[in-house]
């Protein structure tokens, strides 16, 4: 390869923190505090009246203040300025510096475009978010270990839950098609890089931007509501609503943008010879789940606006006494919250289907019917939502229709299970962390979906609705299955995304402290939920005192696993084995690219001539000389 | 500190000039990106006629619309008819485009313009005047239509401020000259041009059926 001199401008400090994440949050706090200061003393100046109303307009002008200049500081207006009024359009050489070429570890804190790094964003602020969100966990396990309220008064408890909550559900929906979905689908498809690199960027910064937003609300006395936010509660409460209502705003233009961003990078963008029936699995997964996301999540926007309408305007919109009705936010909110389920399921059971195949070293049991079952789920899971509000008396008429569809979706997320199973079955094993942790997401899967069955029956809801089956229900499906199934992502794709191999004896160790804790404690859990337990409270009642230590002292072991990770992790960073280009033998193309990635991936577009799964096939020769661990496997 | 110009002698790994996306790959990906945001903004606008027509059916303690409640008419039907020209020249621009290969009739898009504009200010005015804005000793203010009326005014605001904020910055193309041989930019636009006209509509029709 001949050696081409490439001319790099040397930057000075100046330059370098402007435009960037550091010019960002200088320009994003400068802005809150002219906007909160223009508001409170010139807008809405406060009376004794309007004292709510115009403290809650004043935090929201500030929430505002700091999106708008975060982003004028970060620099993400530039290119729409060029856009229109450039007299050029810019240059392919221009493009790349704005993907980050040649920039080091700082691109990592830019408004940088390259999806590689976006990617890479992505899975640090999830790992960070969940750690925090973790944290939450193991204070309400703490606080549940005995009977009386030890640590918390009731009102931080409740604050703890709901942000535990949100923190939690907002990691889940971004942990796979956020850091994978990013990094390395478009490599899949055998794309340079996204449809909209610059929306690729707006998308990640929207969702750092609503970190510092959603902690506000620590300081401002937090919320009530559980993650759910319901209405009239979250017209009623402190200013800590308006920082839940405005993360969620934020999360939403978030997931939009980069719903699609995705969709159109899969429309436009898929190699020669990538036929839709050649898609690998994953891709799969990740366009329906990010479409998903794109239809229902407007709802929940919908839903934030008309509280932060309520709270700032003094609409009322939740108000039974000028014509409201909470039913109203309950709809618009579970229109939403069952459809976000699947958002997060379907990427982490495409990621299944697809590493059993790597791992069983045998074509998909029927590729068709898994796209076929994930399409079924997309469909059936709008329909659904009214099961959440059986108790609520809203909708009685329908509880038999929304029961009947709820059962049904159960048919097509079989067929997904078993094409998993079918493709493990007779295919010649190899035991990696990956796929312990996909064995683990298909146990935790069966528990968490058989006991959903109770849920959705009017009769048992009846009963259950309300109390801890239900938590330990959503944990089984959402933690003991799709967060498996993210750890399973990031075993299998951390050696090419960051060119190391994790320890794998750390990562089994990971593997069986995280599925016997979680287990221990969510068990627990579902026998005090049907001994009637509640949900929801500060103090665990004295007769439920022993099922809850048991889960507090299982929550030991999930804890300590998290830590184990961690030490993984970095100490994979510090001095780990360097990994193969094609570390597990694949055969799909993000194997076939050399690590470190380059930028735009590909030297010349590859022509796909075949499936991703055909393992049946002779073996190409020069992808068994790069992979030895294949060759161990099926040796 | 003046720049100093460094060397790279990293082999760079491929011809950083021949990777540009084909036109036709462009205006797709136009297209597609377009229809799907359009998409997610018609769940956001049926989420809120959805809610706002169960509010009107529920009708709870008989409250959710008083006597006292009637939109105003004139001025409503003022700024649709102003919206509805906007569409109307935008699309004489966009057919003279076509095909053209050039800028196509300029004034017939100055106009659409300034008239979305116009629609957006008269927006605001019939936000302000609708006699919802409560005297600051008037507590607790709005009732149920009335809240939905102020959402949705609110919103079309919105509609009508991105399509503003577009229509500014294709004008800058159009200025530039940089709109020639892109047919796909004025046809992409104007799918969110037409969106905000019929959506306009929709909701005018909602406010004052309901």
């Amino acid at each position: 390869m001949s050696t081409i001199a490439t001319p790099v401008k040397r930057q000075n400090l100046l330059q370098l923190l402007f435009p960037s994440v550091v010019s960002g949050i200088i320009l994003g706090v400068i802005g809150a505090a002219v906007c909160a200061f223009i508001v409170a003393h010139v807008v809405t100046p406060p009376t004794p009246d309007t004292l709510d109303y115009a403290q809650d307009a004043t935090i929201v002008a500030a929430y505002l203040g700091w999106t708008i200049f975060f982003f004028i500081g970060i620099g993400a207006f530039n290119g729409v300025w060029k856009w229109g009024f450039g007299r050029r359009d810019e240059t392919h050489a221009e493009e790349l510096q704005l993907a980050g070429k040649d920039q080091g570890l700082w691109r990592y804190f830019r408004y940088t475009t390259d999806h590689k790094v976006v990617g890479m964003q992505y899975l640090a602020t999830v790992l960070l978010t969940f750690f925090l969100g973790s944290m939450g966990a193991f204070m309400i396990r703490l606080q549940q270990s005995q009977p009386g309220a030890l640590f918390f008064t009731t009102s931080t408890y409740n604050t703890i839950v709901g942000m535990h909550g949100i923190l939690m559900i907002i990691s889940t929906i971004v942990m796979v098609s956020g850091p994978f979905g990013n990094f390395i689908l478009p490599i899949m498809i055998g794309a340079r890089d996204m449809a909209f690199p610059r929306l690729n960027a707006l998308s990640y910064w929207l969702f750092f931007s609503l970190i510092p937003v959603f902690l506000s609300a620590l300081f401002l006395g937090g919320f009530p509501t559980g993650w759910t936010g319901y209405a009239p509660l979250a017209d009623q409460t402190g200013p800590g609503m308006d920082a839940y209502a405005f993360t969620i705003m934020l999360f939403a233009l978030s997931t939009a943008i980069a719903a699609l961003n995705i969709v159109t990078t899969v429309i436009t963008l898929r190699t020669k010879g990538m036929t839709w029936g050649r898609l690998p699995i994953f891709v799969w997964g990740v366009v329906l789940s990010v479409l998903l996301g794109l239809t229902a999540f407007p709802a929940f926007f919908v839903s934030e606006i008309m509280v932060m309408m309520d709270r700032v305007f003094q609409t009322s919109f939740f108000i039974s006494s000028l014509g409201g009705s909470n039913w109203v936010y309950e709809h618009l909110f579970w229109f939403m919250g069952h459809p976000e389920v699947y958002v997060i399921a379907l990427p982490s059971l495409a990621v299944a289907a697809e590493l059993a195949s790597v791992f069983a070293r045998k074509p998909m049991y029927g590729y068709r019917l898994m796209v076929s079952g994930l399409i079924g789920i997309s469909v059936l899971s709008f329909i659904v939502w009214g099961h959440h509000l059986f108790t609520s008396g809203s909708t009685t008429a329908l509880d038999g229709p929304f029961m009947l569809d709820t059962e049904l979706i159960s048919i097509p997320t079989g067929v997904v299970f078993l094409v998993i199973v079918g493709t493990l079955w007779r295919g010649r094993i190899w035991v990696t962390v990956p796929l312990l942790f996909i064995v683990g997401l298909l146990v935790n899967f069966v528990i968490g979906g058989i006991t959903g069955i109770y849920l959705a029956d009017v009769p048992t809801d009846e009963i259950l609705h309300g109390g801890m089956f239900v938590t330990a229900h959503f944990h089984f499906t959402l933690v003991g299955s799709m967060v498996f199934g993210f750890m399973a992502a990031f075993y299998y794709w951390f050696p090419k995304m960051l060119g190391k191999k994790l320890d794998p004896f750390l990562g089994k160790l990971h593997f069986w402290l995280f599925e016997i804790g979680f287990v221990g404690t969510f068990m627990a859990l579902f026998y005090a939920g049907l001994k009637g337990e509640a949900r929801w409270q500060a103090s665990v009642p004295v007769e439920f005192a022993t099922p809850n230590l048991i889960a507090s002292l299982f929550a030991i072991l999930i804890a300590a696993s998290v830590f184990v990770f961690i030490y993984n992790v970095v100490i994979t960073l510090v001095r780990g084995e360097r990994a193969q280009a094609n570390e597990w033998g694949a055969k799909t193309l993000e194997w076939a690219v050399p690590t470190p990635v380059p930028l735009e991936n590909f030297e010349e577009l590859p022509v796909v001539t075949s499936g991703a799964y055909d393992y049946g096939e002779p073996e190409p020769e020069e992808a068994a000389v790069g992979a030895p661990a294949q060759a161990q496997a099926e040796g | 500190m003046s720049d100093i110009t460094i060397t790279s002698t990293e082999p760079t790994p491929h011809d950083e000039s021949g990777h540009e996306l084909s036109p036709r790959i462009k205006a797709a990906r136009a297209r597609s990106g377009v229809l799907l945001f359009m998409l997610s903004d018609f769940m956001m606008l049926a989420s809120m006629l959805a809610a706002g027509g169960w509010l009107s059916a529920l009708n709870v303690l008989g409250m959710f619309k008083v006597d006292t409640d009637q939109p105003a008419f004139g001025p409503g039907l003022l700024a649709i008819l102003v919206l509805v020209f906007s569409g109307l020249c935008y699309f004489v621009w966009q057919q003279g485009m076509r095909g053209s290969g050039k800028e196509g009739q300029t004034p017939f898009f100055l106009l659409a313009l300034l008239l979305i504009i116009g629609a957006l200010a008269m927006q605001i005015w019939v936000w302000l005047n609708l006699g919802y804005i409560t005297p600051p000793d008037a507590f607790p203010a709005y009732d149920a239509f009335q809240s939905v009326v102020l959402l949705l005014t609110g919103f079309e605001s919105v509609h009508l401020l991105v399509t503003s904020l577009v229509g500014i910055l294709v004008l800058g193309r159009i200025m530039n000259g940089r709109l020639a041989g892109r047919d796909y930019i004025p046809q992409v636009v104007g799918y969110w041009w037409y969106y905000t006209v019929i959506a306009g509509v929709v909701m005018w029709l909602f406010i004052v059926l309901v």
